[in-house]
């Protein structure tokens, strides 16, 4: 069909329109990866679906908020499950519930964030470039995105300093994105 | 507007935009940052790096859920038609569309026979109009309604009628907003009656209701439903120009638009179009009305 061939910044501006077959491609290609991050997020489905539901819906109430000229609609839809899968687990229940559970996963298998990550279909250029980095600039990012825990709580668990992770966060995702332009694996977004 | 930073705040804030991108600080900091990147371009760019080196890292990618599509599409169905009031908050402060990516607002997308019912809800607006608004940073609305002014080849059949009777149908319709019913009943309100063509001496007629501010709407409920792949399009004839003011959908209701600028419309016409619509109509109007001083 020929809306499987329009652009995703052409479709958002026919979700603009209030077209729902528009969002319903939207959704086809990129709710596999929203409910994925979520899911692996929270650690739970129920959650993670209200998250990618929460994401499209605002995808459809707020379509301007996506600026085509500042990257891809998938990192924006990503950025923004993250950010509210985040909220989620940083709330009093969740925190309750999730530091429970981490307590019995570290007792039983350990905080095993390297084995999580390496799970993940990602593509193979990504976890290259991934694996490039150095453990002390890979951790604080894995620990922060998959994790969801602020850089305080990152550096708390690494025993390093606040400001040095904060510093290994940015350092390690520009390292990133230089070691993925180097396997071919060119982010969008705008230039410099 | 917040006080210049000094070279030192700024290199703080700096060292945080990994992890800020990472939503790995705490919300008053984000606060804090989200005002920041509204005035500075070179710090909005590299979170916007980041936050495509992190989607990578995300993209496990995998089949889309099917059975979350339909708590989406249900959640969709199950909220209210949107006014134009709406719209005008999608057109950004002056009320002028953007174009995404320089593409004509009815080209690039297109509606089709899976599209058909969804389009009778959805499918609803568009303004057309070159000028480019200038928004928030980071919130520029750039992928709002699409603009690009459309001068087609619309041959108006030009046709007055009394509206009396046609108004206070509309006034019952239970799909109209509040707004709406309140437009019908402001005096400076125009009422344009749009009658069958001698193209289409079966089409039925449609009221379109265009208020002092530019928007308006158009009650098409009466058209007949149009096949897959097509879709009415709105045209009005602005001075010398006759300007597409959107696309209607293949079986529209009650669909509201705007005329950017507040534009003074002279006509109104619909044509039968292809899915998407067409910048340049070369097809007779279904239906088509002047408007009357």
């Amino acid at each position: 069909m020929e809306l499987e061939q329009a652009s995703d910044a052409s479709l958002v501006v026919a979700v603009g329109r209030w077209h729902q077959q528009a969002l319903a491609e939207v959704y086809r290609r990129h709710g596999g990866a929203v409910h994925s991050l979520a899911r692996r997020i929270l650690r739970s489905d129920p959650p993670a679906e209200e998250i990618t539901q929460e994401v499209f819906l605002d995808l459809w109430n707020h379509p301007e908020k996506f600026d085509a000229q500042r990257g891809t609609l998938r990192s924006f839809l990503l950025a923004r499950t993250h950010g509210k899968s985040v909220d989620y687990v940083r709330s009093e229940m969740s925190r309750r519930k999730r530091e429970e559970r981490t307590s019995r996963e570290t007792a039983t298998a350990g905080y095993d964030i390297d084995r999580e990550v390496w799970d993940m279909a990602v593509a193979e250029q990504v976890q290259e470039a991934l694996g490039a980095l150095p453990a002390e600039l890979r951790q604080p990012i894995e620990l922060a995105y998959f994790g969801g825990h602020t850089y305080r709580e990152v550096a708390v668990m690494l025993k390093e300093p606040e400001g040095t992770v904060k510093s290994r966060i940015r350092s390690g995702l520009g390292r990133l994105r230089i070691n993925l332009a180097e396997r071919g694996v060119e982010p969008a977004g705008a230039e410099q | 507007m917040n006080s210049p930073l000094t070279e030192a705040q700024h290199q703080e804030i700096q060292d945080l935009l990994g992890a800020y991108a990472l939503d790995a600080v705490d919300k008053e900091t984000a606060t804090m940052i989200d005002a920041h990147l509204e005035e500075c371009v070179k710090c909005s760019i590299e979170v916007a790096q980041h936050h495509e080196v992190a989607g990578l890292l995300a993209n496990s990618g995998g089949p889309s859920p099917a059975g979350l599509w339909e708590g989406i599409a249900e959640r969709l169905d199950r909220s209210t038609p949107p006014s134009w009031e709406q719209l005008a908050s999608r057109l950004g402060p002056d009320g002028t569309p953007e174009d995404v990516d320089g593409t004509p607002a009815h080209g690039p997308v297109h509606t089709d026979d899976v599209g058909a019912a969804a389009d009778r809800e959805r499918s609803k607006v568009v303004s057309i109009d070159e000028r480019r608004s200038r928004s928030r940073l980071l919130t520029r609305a750039a992928t709002v309604v699409a603009a690009a002014a459309a001068v087609v080849a619309v041959v108006l059949g030009v046709q007055v009628h009394h509206l009396h009777n046609q108004v206070s149908a509309l006034q019952g319709q239970p799909q109209l907003s509040g707004v709406e019913r309140s437009a019908l009943q402001d005096p400076t309100t125009k009422k344009v009656e749009l009658t069958a063509t001698t193209a289409h001496p079966n089409g039925s007629t449609v009221t379109v209701v265009l208020t002092r501010s530019g928007t308006g709407f158009v009650e098409a409920g009466g058209l007949t439903s149009l096949p897959g792949g097509e879709t009415y399009q709105l045209w009005g004839v602005i001075g010398d120009k006759t300007i597409s003011l959107g696309l209607l959908g293949s079986a529209p209701g009650v669909v509201p638009f705007s005329v950017a600028g507040n534009a003074d419309v002279s006509a109104f016409a619909i044509t039968a179009e292809q899915s998407g619509g067409v910048v340049h109509s070369s097809h007779q109007p279904v239906v088509a009305g002047e408007v009357t001083v």
